[in-house]
């Protein structure tokens, strides 16, 4: 074995992040939904030999997806882009940026965590001027800006997490057909959809699939459910205090959202496989009863992501579609929130590269690429909304784009140990038939321990 | 895959490859520095008492050098950081230890760990033992160790991935594809979501760590069985002893040292178990244990170092006493040497 070559296995076994390869799924020019011109404008960067690394949730086939982005700015520029990923990449980026080795870019979708690393000054600021674009460009702008600013060591605050990708959550699946058959139409206010649910149930038919398993995660559908009520039933500033615990979880408000969720998810006629099945079915799985024959169910409630696990061959918007999950008529000055979640990208280690990748991601370009293939919604307005591959996605676009207030996933807002502990067995031990109020009381009792 | 391969071979031939290199280099360099051949007699002798002064620390020192950099240092840091604030800056003396006893998941945590050592050390030492006592009677006894061995080759994540699937839990009126499940309703039960159910899900999850280190514990007494002298036991067998008196009172007492060495080692090695609960569980429905609490701790939301760390210390004293009386054990069992 001569030395090169020794060399080389060395290094090979030490990089696991093989360059992400510049394979374009779009020639560029080509498309006209696209803005190629923003890939000419990339081309007049001199970046030739610089380097980026970028560390990011995304693995497998979303790996794929995301490295088709990267392979624009890869070949555009001439960055060569170190694309890794893990699977708990919440606790790899903590032990990388502590132990001085972080990538350029971290990419998470937990505010919370990159507050953290914010005020241990582990983050570079991304400057006012792309906060104040976020805000400009951005459906909801404001929400967008709120979520990527973090104080610093000194207790500053400032712009740090730029966000791109976004998902859906306030969303209600059903099978258009079935509603045709039973007669029902798509409820345009909470109120309706209540009746709904009852006439459902004397019909004869089952109205909720609610699936909350989800292996050490089981819990989280239900946190989604609880943000969903808050938004509808509370002012945004009084649902950001409950993720910030400026108000408790015990709070009237609070244990008022845990009640209309466990009232569905308890109620044996309400939901398919009665209150027992609701905790042990698995996320994944929850969504087939939807499409049995006869149907186990008329509703599903579930992020956009859902829809990669309906049955093979389902056709979206012809066997299964969606509708907003409605507002309640009674809070009519609530607008329509809309519950999301998303990516934000932070750099760890500045360089010149770094920041022309966030200047990348701010052109339509950027996000037309992946919105062309799936799985990527974006807030970003000036994006030609007829770059999404279908109209499902396209419709989910615009939800995003018109929404009056986007309330990010509260239980990533949280601190690790609520929004992904305790909030997940509170809802546990909710749809296992434990009075709201104590549950409150138990999550409260855990949040006031990290203070 | 190929790649990795070709690493993991390069790293195991430079690794052992240096390892003799350097021993047999360092032998070398002693005699060469100290010559004891074609020298007088005094000289020699002088060359003799330096070579043996020397030659230990220079076979002893790679080992203490790296036990120093990976365990004494970190042990050290750790410490610190346990009377440390949560991202290791203020000094707050002993309030994660406060913390820790007054934490309800820390309670949680110190009673399944408890409840996983009254349980799987025992449980291991005597399959292991009683298996080892019958395969030997058996013509297809090897065969059997084999398999009950084999789990030992699996990682802990890889067992609970497989367990999952014994565990795993389907809606009622669909079809289970979980062995467990199955067998339950087949015999005309309800299907269980068997790891939440609050406390025996511990069990559940014990079984995994059982199934894993029973062939441990086969094998390191089966060795030792056969290290009684056949005398005491024909001897046995003349004055009439039965079977069972055979293996409570001429065996047992004689391999007593071994089963204290294989109970002691499960010990240590449930006290640190963390895997199977993160894969299966991550704590949830009660089923948290000390390793994985730390893991929480330490790096989930940004981590609180502090009490991550205070976590790991409260574990290693533990241990401590256990570890030692092991080696106590080990050592009067190999008669000091």
């Amino acid at each position: 074995m001569n030395k090169t070559l020794m060399l080389g296995v060395a290094a090979a076994a030490l990089v696991f992040a093989a360059p992400a390869s510049a394979e374009l799924k779009f020639k560029p020019g080509e498309d006209a939904r696209f803005h190629w011109d923003n890939f000419e404008d990339l081309k007049k960067l001199d970046l030739k030999g610089e380097t980026l690394s970028i560390f990011g949730p995304w693995r497998g086939e979303d790996e794929a997806l995301v490295r088709s982005m990267l392979a624009y700015f890869i070949e555009a520029t001439g960055v060569t882009i170190n694309y890794s990923s893990s699977e708990n990449y919440e606790q790899q980026i903590v032990i990388d940026t502590q132990a001085g080795s972080p990538p350029n870019i971290a990419v998470l979708p937990q505010p919370g965590l990159l507050q953290d690393l914010a005020s241990k000054g582990l983050l570079s600021p991304l400057g006012d001027e792309t906060a104040a674009f976020v805000k400009d460009n951005y459906g909801a702008g404001q929400s967008w800006v709120d979520l990527g600013t973090y104080k610093d060591k000194d207790g500053t605050e400032k712009f740090f997490a730029f966000p791109y990708k976004a998902d859906l959550k306030s969303l209600v699946w059903y099978v258009p057909e079935n509603f045709e058959e039973a007669g029902y139409k798509v409820p345009e206010t909470w109120e309706d959809m209540q009746a709904l649910t009852d006439r459902i149930v004397a019909d004869g038919g089952v109205p909720w699939c609610i699936g909350l398993g989800s292996g050490g995660a089981t819990g989280w559908p239900a946190t989604d459910w609880v943000e969903d009520i808050m938004l509808r039933t509370q002012p945004r500033e009084v649902y950001e205090k409950w993720t910030r615990n400026e108000i408790p979880f015990t709070d009237p408000a609070v244990v008022n959202a845990l009640q209309i969720f466990a009232d569905i998810a308890t109620k044996d006629t309400y939901v398919d496989g009665g209150k027992a099945a609701v905790a042990a079915t698995d996320f994944r799985d929850s969504p087939k009863g939807l499409f049995g024959l006869p149907p186990k169910c008329y509703l599903h409630k579930q992020a956009s992501f859902i829809s990669s696990f309906f049955p093979e061959g389902t056709e979206l918007g012809v066997d299964a579609d969606f509708f907003y999950l409605p507002p309640m008529a009674s809070k009519p000055e609530l607008g329509k929130p809309v519950l999301g979640a998303g990516t934000l990208f932070a750099i760890t280690k500045d360089s010149k590269a770094a920041r022309a990748f966030i200047d990348f991601l701010k052109m339509p370009l950027a996000h037309e690429v992946w919105m062309a293939q799936s799985g990527l919604l974006t807030p970003l307005k000036t994006v030609n909304q007829d770059a999404y591959a279908n109209e499902a996605l396209k419709k989910q676009g615009e939800i995003l784009v018109n929404a009056s207030t986007f309330g990010f996933d509260g239980s990533d807002l949280m601190p690790g140990k609520i929004g992904a502990g305790a909030f997940w067995t509170g809802m546990i031990d909710l749809v296992g038939g434990k009075p709201a109020a104590e549950v409150a009381g138990e999550i409260q009792k855990s949040w006031d321990a990290i203070k | 895959m190929a790649a990795q391969l070709f690493s993991a071979v390069f790293v195991i031939i430079v690794g052992v490859g240096g390892c003799v290199a350097y021993f047999w280099g360092a032998n070398k360099l002693v005699d060469l520095v100290f010559p004891a051949r074609g020298v007088t007699g005094a000289a020699a002798i002088d060359s003799l008492r330096r070579q043996g002064l020397v030659r230990p620390w220079l076979f002893i020192g790679p080992a203490l050098l790296i036990l120093s950099v990976y365990l004494i240092y970190p042990v050290v840091e750790t410490v610190r950081l346990s009377f440390l604030d949560r991202s290791g800056d203020a000094f707050v003396g002993l309030a994660n230890y406060s913390w820790a006893f007054g934490d309800r998941e820390f309670r949680i945590s110190i009673l399944n760990n408890l409840l996983w050592l009254a349980v799987v050390p025992a449980t291991c030492t005597f399959l292991g033992l009683v298996i080892a006592v019958l395969t030997d009677k058996i013509w297809w006894g090897t065969l059997a160790k084999s398999l009950i061995f084999l789990p030992l080759a699996i990682s802990f994540v890889g067992a609970s991935v497989i367990w999952k699937f014994i565990y795993e839990y389907r809606g009622e009126g669909q079809t289970q594809i979980g062995i467990l499940n199955a067998i339950v309703t087949g015999l005309g039960g309800d299907p269980q979501v068997w790891i939440s159910i609050p406390f025996w899900n511990n069990f559940f999850l014990m079984a995994i760590l059982i199934w894993i280190q029973t062939g441990f514990a086969m094998v390191i007494l089966s060795s030792a069985l056969r290290g009684i002298p056949e005398e005491t036991l024909e001897a046995a067998v003349i004055d009439g002893a039965n079977p069972f008196q055979i293996f409570w009172k001429i065996m047992i007492p004689q391999i007593r040292g071994t089963i204290a060495v294989v109970w002691t080692t499960i010990t240590i090695l449930v006290l640190k178990v963390f895997d199977i609960v993160l894969t299966m569980t991550n704590g949830q429905w009660n089923s948290q244990v000390l390793a994985n609490l730390m893991f929480d701790w330490m790096f989930r939301g940004g981590g609180d170092f502090g009490r991550g760390a205070t976590i790991a210390i409260i574990i290693m004293i533990a241990v401590l006493p256990i570890m030692v009386w092991n080696i106590r054990q080990a050592n009067r069992e190999t008669g000091g040497h």
